[in-house]
């Protein structure tokens, strides 16, 4: 990875972790336009049957352990960015054209 | 924005499951054949700064908050299929892990907030891959980020209505209107902040974003 790339990085990443941690705290806790559109309408309750979310440590964007706090909500934030980035990095490299020089683990073209 | 679990019907969530499923499989496959390697580490610092801004919810009319979709500005800034996939990966871990949006909607979600508005963005892209439309690329960026908002909030009630999700009495051109009036002020938000996104990210990282020719090398430089 070349320096520009990590820099990219470090910079976006501590942006989103920020935002997350920190900025995401003191956001609104009025429903969001949809609950609210669905409120209005009289269509807030669900009447079909829905599938399970599995279990997990987080309960909406806190985290069970910590209750319901700015510290319950910042471990959401920065799990879940995390959790994107991870899960995109790791995708980014499975998608990544093979190049001949650094196919490592294919037989070399020289050798069949 | 997001669907929960249980307004949509099963072969309402099952329609959106393979329309969504199928765009997602058409961008991996364009992804996989010409990705640019510089594209990775954007894509994943955007989908954790798109995940961390949807959870700002800012208010917006008495009683009601709304917040970022995203997809529009990374339908921009990285083109449909990538933009797709990061919008999916962001809507799975959200509903698989927070419980934010059905996992029976997930396909709904992606398609609301992930297919529409990053194809409404990757046809805005172009404007911004050459060297010199800044303050068309603002309008037209601005415009089309409030209408993505209004497409996906459009479309999220015909998938209700289409569910037998709303009440027999509401019309549908009044519950139209109830979900398009809250996100005409959302979209307007969406619209600035995309703005703002990409004037930075052009002012930080012009050419992992858009490409070399997008720097207009060759007119300043003598």
């Amino acid at each position: 990875m070349t320096a520009y790339n990590r820099n990219t990085l470090i910079v976006g990443l501590a942006a989103a972790l920020a935002i997350g941690a920190i900025v995401s705290y003191f956001a609104s806790a009025h429903p969001d336009g949809l609950e609210k559109t669905q409120e209005d309408l009289g269509a807030a309750e669900p009447v079909h049957a829905g599938l399970d979310a599995p279990p997990v440590a987080f309960d909406e964007y806190s985290l069970k352990w910590l209750g319901e706090g700015f510290w319950a909500n910042a471990a959401a934030g920065v799990a879940g960015s995390l959790l994107v980035m991870g899960l995109l990095l790791g995708l980014g490299c499975l998608l990544r054209p093979k190049r001949p020089d650094t196919a490592a683990n294919g037989p070399s073209p020289g050798l069949s | 924005m997001h669907i929960g679990s249980g307004f949509l019907s099963p072969p309402v969530w099952g329609t959106m499951a393979a329309a969504s499923g199928a765009a997602l499989a058409a961008s991996l496959a364009i992804a996989g054949r010409r990705l640019d390697e510089r594209k990775v580490p954007l894509m994943g610092v955007m989908g954790a700064f798109v995940f961390a801004a949807q959870m700002v919810n800012f208010p917006v009319l008495a009683g009601t908050s709304g917040h970022l979709g995203g997809g529009f500005l990374l339908g921009v800034l990285l083109g449909a299929p990538l933009g797709i996939i990061v919008m999916a990966s962001i809507l799975v871990v959200q509903s698989l892990v927070f419980q934010d949006g059905g996992i029976e909607a997930l396909g709904a979600n992606i398609f609301v907030m992930g297919v529409i508005p990053c194809l409404l963005g990757a046809a805005v892209r172009r404007l911004w891959m050459r060297p010199k439309t800044r303050l068309l690329g603002d309008v037209v960026t601005f415009v089309g980020g409030t209408v993505a908002v209004l497409a996906g909030a459009t479309v999220v009630i015909l998938l209700l209505a289409w569910s037998e999700s709303l009440p027999g009495t509401v019309t549908l051109a009044h519950a139209l209107g109830v979900m398009d009036a809250v996100h005409l002020v959302i979209g307007i938000v969406e619209g600035l902040v995309s703005v703002a996104v990409i004037r930075f990210v052009l002012a930080a990282r012009r050419e992992a974003a858009f490409g070399a020719a997008s720097l207009g090398v060759g007119e300043g430089v003598r």
